[in-house]
């Protein structure tokens, strides 16, 4: 997995690439939860390069977007593949997230 | 031909009497069984006795064993608790022995009687009489047989059959015979029984009778770990108890007949004191020494039967997963307590039921087995749970502790529907030789809702708000799915049935999460801390009540 940080104005932009699996979903986390402490604008995953998720790294994504929810600032999804957009959409995700 | 027609009449008799009357003394007596079980756990001494009451009750050690197994597993008590209970059981076996040996001809003709008319009369119609007129004509029916065997052989020679017999037969080969009878009737008072309908009939002394019962005993012993080599855990362990009982028995008694004979007393000219000279009697009583003697130091050391039987059949996931963490019996005292508990046994069984779904992400899917023994021990638990509720709301509370418990017992109606329809789910993805790409997606989407659940239960109101969202109506989507998946070719036709089977499960599953995230949102809440208050209020009223009087 491959994650690129970069800033847009006030928000955070991050390309993630790769596997959203059990072994990368830790390090993800981390890598989300470390923007959500030391920014305060919002954050913009793009999973244009993603190919792979799994309830790990659904649960990562939850567990970002719930700190976010209780700092209100917003979280959003761009860019997803459309196999990644059904697990998305059959989870229930996508209410939760804004998606682009 | 007739003696062996009657004496194979006798036996069909027996066995078809023994097996009505013991699941018609299980079904009158159980419940008061389990009642008298639950106070078995004050002293080694107690469950010894309120074992062989129960043993007298059931006459059937395997069914005390089996009570016992379902108490662990509910967590009413311990395998240490349950290990004198069990070697009781044994004792009380005995009852049937004792009334074996009466002569018993006029009572068993005015028993069948009685039977008959009351079935004539349709008393049978009324359940409790149903059983206990059951339970007679078993027990006719068991004593008839014996009679049968006892006056078959009437019209040959007794002492030249019984000449025969006894030359013929070994102590070594008595003990053999013993072992095999009760091998195959999977008890050790049946052919006891058959003993002591031989000596009535003179074809037997207490010389060889001594070594069948002996072999008998040991012999039910290990028929029991046999007819239980599908059980595990547990189950297992109170099986490996029973053995224990007869072992220490058999060893006891044989050594103590050892002893007295090299001593230069005679054993069986006791033994046939003891049985007040008549031979059926001391059979009798040898049948209780055995179990007595093996009882007696399995229930003292139970702390080394526990050990033996731990390290020869460790605990299951399921005896594990079976077994309640918070509530307890003496709880009921306080309902504003116990509630509490029933709460925290709730949310116990909601953090287990991820563990109910496979994990197909990675290497590792996890143990089919480990979660089969999950989801039964969490079944299990729930039901232990909901009969706690029920017990409590029996036993009268304050209005405001009603409510909580009604809403407690539909949230845990709600999860245990969730707990099956999550295995059922898991059973449909598991049946995949290859699980396809919507299988993987449904399968990892739920667990992702389930371990958010997992999460959220006791946490914060904004936390099971997230959950209610994401478990929102999703019936336009997997309608659609299910539409594209009837139109394509995908797979065999039985995969397709599967998948839009699991679609079903999934939609189902998500429906119950954002049921209980609802239970658990605010109405609870609220509740509870208005509970809390009126807990309080009616304590203070109880302390003013003492007060004044």
């Amino acid at each position: 997995m491959h994650i690129e940080r970069e800033q847009v104005g006030s928000d955070v932009l991050l390309k993630v690439a790769g596997r959203l699996d059990t072994p990368n979903a830790k390090p993800f986390e981390a890598s989300l939860m470390e923007v959500v402490s030391t920014t305060d604008g919002g954050i913009v995953v793009n999973l244009a390069g993603v190919d792979y998720v799994s309830s790990s790294g659904l649960r990562a994504l939850l567990v970002a977007g719930k700190a976010m929810r209780g700092a209100k600032r917003k979280l959003a999804l761009a860019s997803l593949q459309p196999q990644i957009r059904e697990v998305f959409d059959i989870s229930g995700f996508s209410t939760l997230f804004e998606i682009s | 031909m007739t003696v062996l027609a009657e004496i194979l009449a006798g036996l069909g008799l027996l066995f078809v009497g023994l097996r009505i009357m013991a699941t018609h003394l299980q079904q009158a007596t159980g419940r008061k069984v389990r009642r008298l079980l639950r106070g078995a756990t004050r002293s080694p001494l107690a469950g010894l006795a309120c074992g062989t009451l129960a043993g007298l009750a059931m006459q059937s050690s395997n069914a005390v064993a089996v009570v016992c197994g379902n108490l662990v597993r509910g967590g009413v008590f311990a395998t240490r608790d349950a290990i004198p209970v069990v070697a009781g059981g044994n004792v009380g076996t005995a009852g049937l022995v004792f009334i074996a040996a009466i002569d018993f001809r006029l009572v068993v003709l005015y028993l069948v009687a009685a039977v008959g008319f009351t079935f004539h009369l349709r008393l049978d119609r009324r359940s409790a009489w149903r059983e206990w007129m059951g339970v007679g004509l078993g027990l006719a029916l068991a004593l008839l047989g014996l009679d049968f065997i006892k006056h078959g052989p009437a019209d040959i020679d007794v002492e030249a059959l019984a000449g025969t017999l006894s030359a013929g037969i070994t102590p070594l080969l008595a003990f053999g015979l013993g072992f095999l009878a009760s091998a195959v009737t999977q008890s050790s008072s049946t052919p006891t029984i058959l003993v002591v309908a031989l000596i009535q009939a003179r074809l037997l002394g207490l010389h060889d009778a001594f070594f069948l019962v002996l072999g008998a005993n040991l012999g039910s012993g290990f028929a029991v770990l046999i007819s239980s080599s599908g059980l595990a855990g547990t189950g297992r362990q109170l099986c490996y108890v029973h053995v224990l009982v007869k072992v220490a028995g058999c060893l006891l008694v044989g050594a103590a007949f050892a002893v007295l004979g090299a001593a230069g007393a005679d054993p069986f000219a006791l033994l046939a004191g003891a049985g007040g000279g008549t031979p059926t009697a001391s059979v009798s009583v040898l049948f209780l020494l055995l179990q007595v003697a093996g009882a007696l130091p399995v229930a003292l050391l139970r702390g080394t039967a526990e050990a033996i039987a731990m390290r020869l059949s460790p605990p299951t996931v399921e005896d594990d997963a079976a077994r309640p963490r918070f509530i307890d019996a003496q709880a009921r005292q306080d309902p504003a307590t116990a509630l509490d508990l029933a709460e925290r046994e709730t949310l116990r069984l909601l953090h287990q039921l991820p563990l109910l779904l496979p994990d197909l992400d990675g290497a590792e899917a996890g143990d089919a087995q480990v979660r089969l023994g999950t989801w039964r021990g969490g079944a299990s638990v729930a039901l232990a749970v909901d009969h706690f509720l029920a017990d409590l709301i029996a036993h009268g509370m304050p209005r405001e502790s009603l409510r909580i418990a009604l809403h407690h017992q539909s949230l845990l109606e709600t999860v245990r529907t969730l707990q099956d329809t999550l295995h059922d789910f898991t059973e449909v993805i598991e049946g995949f030789e290859d699980v396809p790409p919507l299988g993987f997606n449904l399968s990892e989407a739920l667990r992702a809702i389930v371990l958010s659940l997992a999460d959220a239960a006791g946490a914060e109101a904004a936390d099971l708000d997230i959950i209610i969202t994401l478990a929102g109506d999703r019936s336009e989507l997997l309608n659609r799915i299910r539409r594209q998946l009837a139109a394509s070719a995908l797979g065999s036709d039985v995969d397709t049935r599967q998948l839009l089977f699991a679609t079903s499960l999934f939609e189902r599953a998500v429906w119950l999460v954002r049921r209980i995230a609802v239970a658990l949102r605010t109405p609870d809440n609220e509740a509870k801390r208005e509970a809390s208050v009126a807990a309080d209020t009616d304590l203070k009223r109880v302390e003013a009540d003492a007060h004044r009087a």
